[in-house]
């Protein structure tokens, strides 16, 4: 397999970014080909080229126009899908994090409406989304926030129509066939279903948050007695 | 030798640089100081590189009082700078003697000023930039008497003829208006607005109060998304105007969150990314169409005007002295180096 590269489009996202959406049938080929891209951009260190973010199967490279245009970037990455060989990728081991979440409630003020719209039950929905180990697809807003597949719902799950201002901390929310958790307080847009009473971000240290793209997590319910006792616990690794 | 300068009125000052560049990999904004030009000529004017840490001013009065000489240029919005009571030029070196206050005021037209400081200030880095997060709760916090590291003081400089302004550095500087014409190209997304997204272009839009460094909000005719599909999260650029809500357009600023699910209309060009971040809540922006090699014509227009700049302040500065142990005072005619 991957003999020959895996077939991108390259979009013009101002002067000073492109957009590279990997178009293969395959998701996680395309999850494995912008991470793979990203990650030899950050080695190959071209000048003026200021670095990437690589998501589910697109990434923003992010250059300086002064030094090198859209043009040139455009060239080099083309040339970089067909010099990378993703199939040789060294496969990390993945490390596991267990998240706890209370649902619903003052936790998860959207957990009904989200219920409502899949035409499923509240427990329908925590089972859901507690059934499975989610690989964290890439780190993205707000603060390095894992982003991951969504639970085996029915249907997507349409973002708010006007966004909140503030999302507090620990957030667990979905949105289209997504999952995240908000490192920090932040506008959002996503249907906010639970809240962990964990420590995701540590400002003091390096790395800002412990999981990396490739990491396993999960959640587990706990009831809304425990969040204070759990509060300010920081998440790790737990193999 | 280095020196301190202690924070009087701290306003909405912070300090910050240029950006967080490494940052968007790891999912934090870019951030920095939003009007780059400005930043970038105030550190050329002081005799810096162009990404050393500095001071923005936002909107509000701000007064610190230096502890050593030292050398500043404002530079940004226009106001009212005086040094030691003295009313001082923005756009050009000025000498602050220890003990003298420098007060900015009366930023009525646009919304930041940039103050560096000859040899920098000192501030904590974070993936290798000072500039403030907000959403992390990374940054130098200042207040009234906060003692901010200079990392260099310098000697007043004084015409030795006459009361002669000293520089006369010929930079163009930056027009500001409450009426700013801001460049977009094309968003990868345009085809889902389907013909709305010609409205851009077609009325104005007013910036609302609830604007900030994350992202402008203004309002206005919105253009429609046609359909209805969820688009998997991904990186945004700086700059890119999405429709998220039934009331504003929001176009994102250096602050934005890495990542977003919105289609993406346009994309504000680098150069006018500096305007937007001198438009003040009740501006009116208008748009207009551009492409990305004119965005890119501008740009590096821009950049050299930096350039030359960069190189009248290295010839003046050499001849005083400034940054060397000479000063003009020691200079002998035709010393030959």
């Amino acid at each position: 397999m991957a003999a020959t590269p895996t077939p991108v489009e390259v979009y013009e996202s101002g002067d000073a970014a492109l957009r590279v959406v990997a178009t293969s049938p395959d998701r996680e080929r395309n999850w494995a080909a912008v991470h793979a891209l990203a990650s030899w951009l950050e080695t190959a260190d071209v000048d003026g080229v200021h670095g990437a973010v690589p998501t589910y199967d697109s990434v923003l490279v992010e250059f300086d126009p002064y030094i090198t245009s859209a043009r040139q970037v455009r060239a080099f990455v083309l040339l970089g899908m067909r010099q990378l060989d993703f199939v040789g990728a060294p496969a990390r081991t993945p490390r596991q994090f267990d998240v706890p979440v209370v649902y619903g409630g003052e936790y998860g003020p959207d957990l009904q409406k989200v219920a409502d719209h899949e035409g499923l039950s509240v427990a329908g929905i925590i089972a859901l989304h507690t059934a499975k180990s989610y690989v964290i697809r890439c780190l993205g807003a707000p603060a390095g926030s894992p982003m991951m597949d969504g639970p085996d719902f029915p249907l997507p799950v349409p973002r708010l129509k006007d966004p909140r201002l503030s999302v507090p901390a620990g957030a667990v929310s979905v949105a289209g066939r997504q999952a995240v958790i908000a490192p920090a307080a932040a506008p959002g847009g996503w249907c906010v279903i639970g809240q962990t009473p964990l420590t995701v971000l540590n400002a003091d240290k390096q790395p800002l948050v412990p999981y990396m793209p490739g990491d396993l997590l999960r959640f587990h319910q706990i009831p809304a007695a425990d969040f204070a006792r759990l509060a300010g616990r920081e998440l790790e690794a737990s193999a | 030798m280095s020196g301190t300068l202690t924070i009087q009125q701290a306003g909405h000052a912070v300090v910050t640089d240029l950006g967080r560049f490494k940052g968007p990999r790891y999912g934090l904004p870019v951030n920095g100081a939003l009007d780059q030009f400005s930043a970038r000529a105030a550190n050329i004017l002081a005799g810096n590189l162009d990404n050393d840490p500095l001071l923005e001013v936002t909107a509000l009065d701000f007064r610190m009082r230096a502890d050593t000489d030292v050398l500043i240029a404002v530079t940004g919005a226009p106001l009212t700078l005086t040094v030691g009571g003295r009313e001082c030029p923005q756009w050009e070196p000025v000498s602050v003697l220890a003990g003298e206050t420098v007060a900015i005021r009366s930023i009525n037209t646009g919304l930041r000023a940039y103050v560096a400081v000859h040899g920098g200030l000192e501030a904590p880095t974070l993936l290798g930039s000072c500039a403030p997060d907000t959403v992390v709760g990374f940054g130098l916090k200042l207040s009234a008497g906060t003692a901010l590291g200079a990392r260099k003081t310098v000697p007043p400089i004084k015409q030795p003829y006459f009361d002669l302004p000293l520089f006369r550095l010929g930079l163009s500087r930056p027009g500001i208006s409450a009426r700013p014409v801001i460049d977009v190209t094309d968003g990868p997304d345009i085809a889902e607005f389907g013909d709305t997204a010609d409205l851009l272009f077609e009325t104005s839009y007013t910036v609302s109060g609830r604007s900030n460094h994350i992202g402008l909000r203004l309002g206005g005719a919105l253009p429609e998304r046609q359909s209805t599909a969820e688009v998997l999260s991904r990186g945004v650029p700086v700059g890119a105007i999405e429709v998220p809500s039934r009331e504003e357009l929001l176009v994102l600023h250096r602050g934005r969150g890495v990542t977003a699910g919105y289609p993406v209309l346009g994309v504000v060009t680098s150069r006018s990314l500096d305007a937007l971040a001198q438009a003040r809540p009740g501006d009116t922006v208008r748009f207009r169409k551009t492409t990305v090699a004119e965005a890119t014509a501008r740009h590096r227009a821009a950049m050299r005007e930096l350039e030359a700049l960069r190189t009248s302040v290295n010839t003046v500065f050499g001849l005083l002295g400034v940054g060397a142990p000479a000063s003009w005072r020691e200079l002998k005619p035709a010393s030959g180096s």
